[in-house]
C-alpha cells in the first residue's frame, strides 16, 4: 500500500468514523437510559435521509436545512414511542421485548417509506456533490466532510446538553443509579423519555449526514443495524463516549481494510470486534465502571 | 417530649401479593436523635426506610413529617417534606465527580446561592468530600463513597435522613468513620433514622434503639439500655453481653 493511498483511507477513515459514532451514539443512549434495545434506530436514520431528500426535492433547498423540520419532529416521536409504547412492556423482560417491538417498528418505518417513496433507489443532488479538495495531500470529497462536519456538531451538542446541562446532569444520573436519582428528585419517568427523544433526534441529524453521501432505498436499514449493534457493544452498551472511541477505531479499521480486502470483507471488521469483544470482554471495552454493572 | 420529626404509625407494607413485611409498625424519631432499627434478616428493616421515603406505599397507616400528614406522597414530594434516603450499598453517580453527585442533591434547588451555601455546610461537615471534590465518585473507596452519599443527602436540608446499612461491605476501621460522621449529622441538627445489620456497633453510636421482630417493633428503648440487656444481647446482638 502507497503512503498515500494509505493516508487517503485513514482520513476517509475518520470521516467515516466520525459518522459511526453520531449514527451509534442515540443507540446507546437509549440501552443506557432505559435498556431498550432499539432495532428501529437504523429504520429512523433512513427515513430521515428520505425526509431530507424529499424536502431538497420539494423546496430545492439544501438537504441540511430539513434538519430544522426532522430534529423536533423526531425528538416529538421518540417521546411519545416511550411514553406510549416503551412504558407498556413490563420492566422484568424489558430489553428483550424491546427487540420485538422496535423491529416492529423498523418494519412499519420500511413498508411506509416503500408504499410512499416506493423501492426505487434515491440520491439527494448536491451542488457540491462531485467536488473534492486536497487534505494533507489526499483527496477527500466535499460531500464527506460536510457529513463529518454534522456528525462532530450533533456530537459537540450532544455532548453539551449531557455535560453542561440540568437535563443533562438528570439523565447521566438516571443512566448511572435510577434508584439514587429518583431519591435527589429526579423525575426519572420524564427524564428518560426526553433521553429517547434526545436519541431519536440524533437518528435525524445522523440520517441526513448519512443521505448526503449515499444511495438510499427502503430497506437500506438491514445494512446499518449489525454495525451501528457491534459499536455499542465494543464501546460498552450505554455509553456514548465508548461508542464513539469504538467507532472511529472500527471506521478507521475498515476503511484500512477496503484496500487490501475489498469494501465487502472490510465490512465484517465489525462482526469480529463484536466476537472478540464478547468472548473476551463482554462488557465493552470502553465503557469504564458503568458498563460492568450490565 | 416535643413532637417528632417523622413519625410513623400503624405501617402495613408488602410487596406484590406476597404476605405483609409489616404488620403495625409505629417508630418515632425525635429532633436530633439518632433511631436505630435493629432486628434479624428479612425483619423489614429495609421497608421502613423505604415506606418512610415513598419507594413504597403503605397498605395502612400513617407517616407525620414534623405533625403534617404525607401519607402517600412520592420520593419527590417526600425528599420536599424533608425526608432524605440514602440506600443500601453503593449509591454514588460513578461516572460523575464529586461534585456533580452533590449538587445534584440539591438537584430540586433552583436558588444558585442557597446551593453554594449547602456545598459549604456539607464540606465543612465532611471534610473528605471536599478533598476529593473533582475526582469521580466511582472511583473513591467504599467508605468515602459513604460520605458523598451522606453530603448528597443534607443538600436539601432533610429534617431526617434515612440511612440504609451504612456500613455495609465496609471494614471495621472505616465502619468506625462513617459511624462518627453519623454522629456528626446529628450534632449539625439533622436527626437520623438508621437500620443496621451490625447491630452492636449502630447502638452504639444511636440515641435510641428499636428490635423490629416479625413486621413490628419488638423492644424500643434508649440505645445504652438495650445494649446492657443481656436476654437482648442473647438473642439480636450476636450473642456477647455489652463491654464484652
Amino acid at each position: 500500500m502507497s503512503s498515500a493511498l494509505l493516508l487517503q483511507s485513514l482520513i476517509l477513515g475518520i470521516l467515516l468514523g466520525g459518522l459511526y459514532a453520531l449514527l451509534a451514539s442515540g443507540l446507546t443512549l437509549y440501552f443506557g437510559v432505559m435498556r431498550v434495545v432499539m432495532i428501529a434506530h437504523s429504520a429512523f436514520l433512513i427515513l430521515a435521509g428520505y425526509l431530507a431528500w424529499f424536502f431538497t426535492v420539494q423546496t430545492g433547498l439544501d438537504p441540511m436545512i430539513s434538519l430544522l423540520i426532522t430534529v423536533p419532529l423526531f425528538f416529538g416521536i421518540g417521546v411519545l414511542m416511550q411514553r406510549l409504547l416503551i412504558t407498556r412492556l413490563k420492566p422484568a423482560s424489558l430489553t428483550m421485548m424491546s427487540v420485538l417491538l422496535t423491529f416492529a417498528i423498523a418494519l412499519v418505518i420500511e413498508g411506509m417509506l416503500g408504499f410512499t417513496f416506493t423501492g426505487v433507489q434515491r440520491r439527494i443532488r448536491l451542488d457540491y456533490g462531485a467536488s473534492s479538495i486536497e487534505v494533507l495531500g489526499a483527496q477527500v470529497a466535499v460531500v464527506k466532510l460536510v457529513a463529518f462536519g454534522l456528525a462532530a456538531l450533533a456530537l459537540g451538542s450532544l455532548w453539551f446538553v449531557l455535560k453542561k446541562t440540568s437535563f443533562g446532569q438528570a439523565l447521566r444520573a438516571t443512566i448511572q443509579h435510577k434508584e439514587a436519582a429518583e431519591l435527589v428528585g429526579i423525575d426519572t419517568a420524564k427524564v428518560a423519555s426526553y433521553g429517547f427523544g434526545l436519541g431519536l433526534a440524533t437518528a435525524a441529524v445522523g440520517g441526513t449526514a448519512l443521505a448526503l453521501d449515499a444511495t438510499i432505498y427502503p430497506s437500506l436499514h438491514w445494512h446499518w443495524i449489525g454495525p451501528l449493534m457491534a459499536i455499542i457493544v465494543v464501546g460498552g452498551l450505554g455509553s456514548i463516549p465508548g461508542a464513539a472511541v469504538a467507532a472511529m477505531l472500527l471506521g478507521v479499521t475498515q476503511s484500512l481494510l477496503q484496500v487490501p480486502l475489498g469494501t465487502t470483507w472490510a465490512q465484517t471488521v465489525f462482526y469480529v470486534a463484536l466476537f472478540v469483544t464478547l468472548m473476551v470482554r463482554p462488557q465493552g471495552f470502553f465503557g469504564g465502571r458503568l458498563a460492568q454493572r450490565f | 417530649m416535643s413532637e417528632p420529626l417523622l413519625a410513623l404509625d400503624g405501617i402495613e407494607a408488602g410487596y406484590g401479593r406476597a404476605a405483609l413485611v409489616l404488620r403495625g409498625l409505629s417508630v418515632h424519631v425525635p429532633p436530633s436523635t439518632i433511631v436505630c432499627l435493629v432486628g434479624p434478616n428479612g425483619a423489614g428493616k429495609s421497608t421502613v426506610l423505604k415506606v418512610a421515603s415513598g419507594m413504597l406505599q403503605p397498605r395502612a397507616g400513617a407517616i407525620r413529617v414534623a405533625g403534617d400528614d404525607v401519607t402517600g406522597r412520592t420520593p419527590q414530594q417526600m425528599l420536599a417534606a424533608g425526608l432524605a434516603h440514602v440506600l443500601q450499598g453503593h449509591s454514588v453517580f460513578p461516572e460523575m465527580t464529586v461534585e456533580e453527585n452533590v449538587r445534584l442533591g440539591a438537584y430540586t434547588v433552583r436558588d444558585q446561592a442557597v446551593v453554594e451555601e449547602r456545598v459549604a455546610r456539607v464540606q465543612e461537615i465532611f471534610p473528605i468530600v471536599g478533598d476529593r471534590w473533582r475526582q469521580l465518585a466511582g472511583l473513591l473507596s467504599g467508605g468515602q463513597q459513604k460520605q458523598v452519599e451522606f453530603a448528597r443527602s443534607l443538600m436539601m436540608e432533610p429534617k431526617v435522613v434515612l440511612l440504609d446499612e451504612p456500613s455495609m461491605g465496609l471494614d471495621p476501621k472505616t465502619t468506625a468513620t462513617v459511624f462518627e460522621q453519623i454522629v456528626r449529622m446529628r450534632d449539625h441538627g439533622t436527626a437520623v433514622l438508621l437500620v443496621e445489620q451490625n447491630a452492636r456497633r449502630a447502638l452504639e453510636a444511636a440515641d435510641v434503639g428499636c428490635v423490629l421482630d416479625l413486621g413490628r417493633v419488638h423492644i424500643s428503648g434508649p440505645a445504652p439500655e438495650l445494649l446492657a440487656d443481656p436476654e437482648l444481647s442473647r438473642l439480636y446482638l450476636g450473642g456477647r453481653p455489652a463491654g464484652v
